[in-house]
């Protein structure tokens, strides 16, 4: 296993998180056992102190678990030259069997961490608690996800082997291995577009609609993800197409890099912060009737409705002036 | 208006030491009155004055407030009667800060920090312009005649003027209702009818108080309304002076 | 928005005077944190600036290098290979190259000789690397023993000292003309020690050396790359090997910052008694125990970071040097180049504040959920 300090740091987070993550958990569970808003006995009093550990401790938890995102694949990207063939982080990830699938569960933990702290954020702000069992149910579905990530985190970091000189073979790593990083699938440029604007544009009508007239909310939020969903794709398909300016070059990681001006960080983090908000809207529907809630709910939603509606409004726009002024094009006719 | 139902505060429940401070008390405190909790120590006046005040959620028993609008509350302007028998402690704090100042026995304020900054620290969590609670402030001190120590650290003050800081604190908030423990435990009988003129100053500015005392000077004032004799966490008898 | 941004503010101000209240405790807590900053930091740094160095130097380095192997050890090549490997397609140019170490038993040290291209050095002649002139203590002008393989010393004038500007690439090195190095150390005529082959076209570069092993089973092709790569493997996993010894201090300071966040003097606890029975709530009081947490993590950050910057940078790491670079008599001398990113402080920060961060959620929560009746019945 490889012992940057990137990767320490990674494990060591892990670990931490678990760790947060086991303890609330417990607690938890007690709280959904025991929970009784009406007593005023020593109990319930203990119970409701210990909600606000629970709370800082997720949402502690929460940031490091999204933070360890982008620095997952950051390290992914700084290691890719310890193997032969990788090109960037898409090579690195596919180095043993593990990497994308821990990937895809940080990101899958992002989210659902991103929607937990929204439900807390609503439920500590209703005057009966009215959201702590639907909260600490998230929980335990969100609790062993963490922790299922952590070890396969553990895993993949300790099956990276670099491909270093031995006493006999030199260069023989590299016969054979084709450059892993640019041939991810990719789905048909045209439709693509048309999906992905397509989307967008719906968002931003069902947003504006909700905002004004207060319905549609569970619509907005599903056109909301599917948005999102697309756009995951259309990043693939054919905007990074027109950012690297080559028809081939699918990567979804090297965005990232310093050439392309850092431009990933901006459209994942309008993305991924937009996708979480509009989910958002939608978990809290099914709260907006609740006594406590019925000021609350609404004033939270019409701001992370805002929030999806900036977001993506922003990743659309960079998308699209990338678009304009790129010296790629893309023509219609056969395909090479 | 704040009205309890029999309420009972015990605590240690189950344990050795359990100890029930307050049994089955029903009281109302009228508003714009001067209410005084009157008895030995050990009758359950403190625990009382931390039911009524917000600070302390009770075993038993319901704790209703009423009247025009509950500050402190989202949405409470428009609400007549609330229950905060069993609200969270971020809700009850909100009231608390808003509807009540507290004047504690040992006057309870905070060595490290300047005078005007104690004044200043309830008003913190509120979330009002910093500049705004200064000024403030530092009207509050000049009304009590302490404002030339508005930069001195605490510990150089005599008794007296230590109180009228603690009562300025008391008042940063605006509250409605002014809740003071054995307020005169610590000062001379001069001091202590200052104290006392004080308090009509608050009855003429329309807002409650409720002091819990067994000084005469106190609960034989002509400005008293009730007077609420307490023992063993119980009520004895309660009635409007003549 | 501006409820929310004056609460923060004004509890900020609370909690930086807090700090300040109680100077001793958080001096002594400020200077442990910003040492451990400061020893993760050097060697983040170190390890990231010593392989850029590596890449650079390694940049004017052949693309491949071709040696011979002879029962699993490296032998002479003939230099007949030259032309069938600059037969092969994709091949620019292939040179001999006529090197070896040479250990001077009076000093201990293993200098590199070698027989650069062209007429310079002339017979008799060297030129030396910095590091050696360092070493043997001679300048321009000195004569320079140098032992041949029957033991008889040679005497070799020294034309010039190699530049400082090069000390990472040269400062064991020592240059001499090819008759005299075939003489010192009986080298055949017609064998080097290896080959350096140019392959303009990068994709192409495994192929070639593909070839290359093919043609000649007994070689044994090194690609640029290769060498780059088992290069940052080590300074990787020696910096990695240093951060892991220092999980204990780091474990230690851990313990440290939850001891001082859990003793609180009765000072403190009357504090937030009396805070919490004028109004603050729970949530009030672990936003304060929040800000001063990170008040301290970030002066510690800074100021670790900045004297790891300087200590590196400026005094070379004197500190950390053997660990990280390995045993040898001679050293090259360098001054490695400041290059700090974004992602190596996003590392420190994972490494440093968030363990104390986390440390101190439970003791700051104790702390915070104190009775606000408490304080009246003091």
């Amino acid at each position: 296993m490889t012992l940057h300090p990137a990767v320490l740091a990674l494990l060591v987070a892990s670990l931490l998180t678990g760790g947060m993550v086991l303890y609330a958990g417990w607690y938890g569970a007690r709280i959904l056992l025991q929970w009784e808003i009406g007593s005023g006995s020593e109990r319930q009093l203990e119970l409701e102190r210990r909600t606000y550990l629970i709370s800082t401790l997720l949402s502690v938890a929460f940031v490091l678990q999204i933070l360890s995102l982008f620095l997952y694949v950051f390290t992914a990207d700084r290691l890719h030259g310890m193997f032969s063939g990788a090109m960037c982080a898409a090579g690195t990830l596919n180095v043993n069997g593990f990497g994308y699938p821990v990937l895809l569960l940080k990101i899958v933990t992002f989210l659902l961490a991103g929607l937990w702290l929204v439900v807390n954020h609503a439920d500590t702000r209703g005057y009966d608690y009215p959201l702590i069992k639907p909260k600490y149910a998230l929980l335990l579905v969100l609790g062993p996800l963490v922790l299922v990530e952590g070890y396969l985190q553990y895993r993949y970091f300790a099956g990276l082997h670099p491909d270093v000189i031995t006493s006999c073979c030199g260069s023989l790593f590299g016969q054979g291995q084709k450059g892993i990083g640019g041939d991810l699938a990719a789905l048909p440029a045209g439709p693509m577009e048309g999906a992905f604007y397509g989307g967008m544009a719906a968002t931003i009508a069902c947003g504006l609609r909700f905002r004004r007239t207060g319905r549609g909310g569970y619509l907005f939020s599903a056109a909301s993800t599917t948005t999102f969903v697309v756009a995951v794709g259309s990043i693939l398909s054919f905007i990074c197409l027109y950012i690297y300016e080559l028809p081939t070059h699918h990567c979804p990681f090297c965005i990232l890099q310093k050439e392309y001006g850092y431009v990933g960080y901006v459209l994942y983090i309008a993305l991924f912060g937009g996708g979480v908000a509009g989910m958002g809207v939608g978990v809290l529907m099914p709260f907006r009737g609740r006594a406590s809630m019925a000021r609350v709910v609404p004033a939270l939603q019409h701001r992370l409705v805002a929030a999806t509606l900036v977001l993506y409004l922003l990743f659309t726009l960079v998308v699209s002036y990338r678009m304009l002024f790129s010296s790629f094009r893309m023509t219609a006719g056969p395909t090479p | 208006m704040i009205a309890l139902h029999d309420v009972t505060k015990s605590f240690h429940p189950g344990k050795e030491n359990q100890f029930t401070a307050v049994r089955n008390v029903g009281l109302t405190i009228a508003p714009g009155r001067l209410t005084v909790l009157k008895g030995p120590s050990g009758s359950g006046k403190t625990t009382l004055l931390t039911l009524i005040g917000c600070m302390a959620r009770p075993t038993s028993g319901r704790i209703v407030l009423s009247g025009g609008g509950i500050a402190g509350f989202p949405g409470g302007e428009e609400i007549r009667e609330l229950e905060i028998t069993s609200l969270p402690e971020r809700f009850l704090a909100g009231i608390r800060r808003a509807t009540f100042g507290f004047i504690f026995q040992h006057f309870n304020l905070l060595r490290g920090i300047s005078v005007l900054e104690n004044v200043m620290l309830p008003a913190y969590p509120t979330g009002e312009r910093h500049g705004e609670i200064r000024r403030r402030a530092a009207e509050l001190l000049t009304v009590f005649d302490v404002a030339r120590h508005a930069h001195a650290r605490v510990d150089r003050l005599s008794g007296g003027e230590a109180q009228r800081v603690a009562i300025a604190r008391a008042l940063i908030n605006r509250p409605s209702v002014i809740v003071a423990d054995e307020p005169t435990a610590h000062l001379d009988t001069d001091l202590s009818r200052g104290f006392m003129e004080i308090v009509g100053s608050f009855k003429s500015d329309g807002k409650t108080v409720l002091i819990a005392s067994h000084d005469p000077i106190v609960c034989d004032s002509s400005r008293v309304d009730t007077v609420v004799e307490m023992r063993d966490g119980r009520i004895l008898r309660s009635g409007s002076t003549p | 928005m501006n409820r929310f941004v004056e609460r923060h503010r004004s509890i900020l101000d609370f909690a930086l005077s807090s700090l300040l209240r109680r100077k001793g405790k958080n001096i002594s807590l400020w200077v442990v944190y910003t040492l451990i900053v400061f020893l993760i930091a050097a060697i983040v740094f170190y390890t990231h600036a010593l392989k850029r160095e590596a890449a650079m130097i390694l940049q004017g380095a052949p693309d491949i290098v071709v040696q011979k192997m002879v029962a699993g050890r490296q032998d002479l090549v003939p230099v007949g290979y030259v032309g069938k490997i600059a037969a092969i397609r994709g091949v620019g140019a292939v040179r001999p190259r006529l090197w070896g170490y040479y250990y001077d038993a009076v000093t201990g040290a293993n200098y590199t000789l070698m027989a650069p291209d062209g007429s310079l050095p002339g017979p008799g002649t060297a030129d030396i690397g910095s590091g050696v002139a360092r070493t043997l203590r001679v300048v321009e002008g000195d004569f320079l023993p140098i032992r041949a393989v029957d033991g008889v010393p040679t005497l070799f004038q020294v034309r010039k000292v190699l530049p400082y500007a090069s000390e990472l690439a040269t400062s064991d090195l020592i240059l001499l003309s090819e008759d005299d190095l075939r003489a010192l150390f009986a080298f055949p005529r017609g064998f080097a020690t290896d080959l350096a082959v140019t392959v303009e076209n990068p994709a192409e570069r495994a192929t070639v050396a593909a070839k290359i092993a093919a043609q000649f089973p007994e070689s044994r092709p090194i690609l640029n790359s290769e060498i780059l790569r088992t290069y940052d493997s080590i300074f990787d996993w020696r910096g990695g090997m240093m951060v892991v010894m220092l999980g204990v201090a780091v474990f230690s300071f851990v313990i440290f910052a939850w001891d001082k966040a859990t003793g609180l003097s009765a000072e403190e606890r009357r504090e937030i008694g009396i805070l919490k029975s004028v109004g603050w709530e729970t949530g009030d009081v672990l936003l304060l125990k929040f800000w001063e947490g990170a008040a301290i993590s970030l002066a510690a950050f800074l100021c670790g970071v900045i004297l790891a910057y300087v200590q590196v940078f400026f005094f070379s790491a004197s500190l950390f040097e053997p660990a990280l670079k390995g045993w040898a008599v001679l050293y090259p001398r360098f001054k490695l180049v400041p290059d700090v990113d974004p992602y190596q402080l996003a590392v420190l920060f994972f490494l440093t504040v968030v363990p104390y961060t986390v440390a101190t959620i439970i003791p700051s929560w104790r702390a915070a959920t104190v009775d606000p009746d408490a304080a009246m019945r003091s």
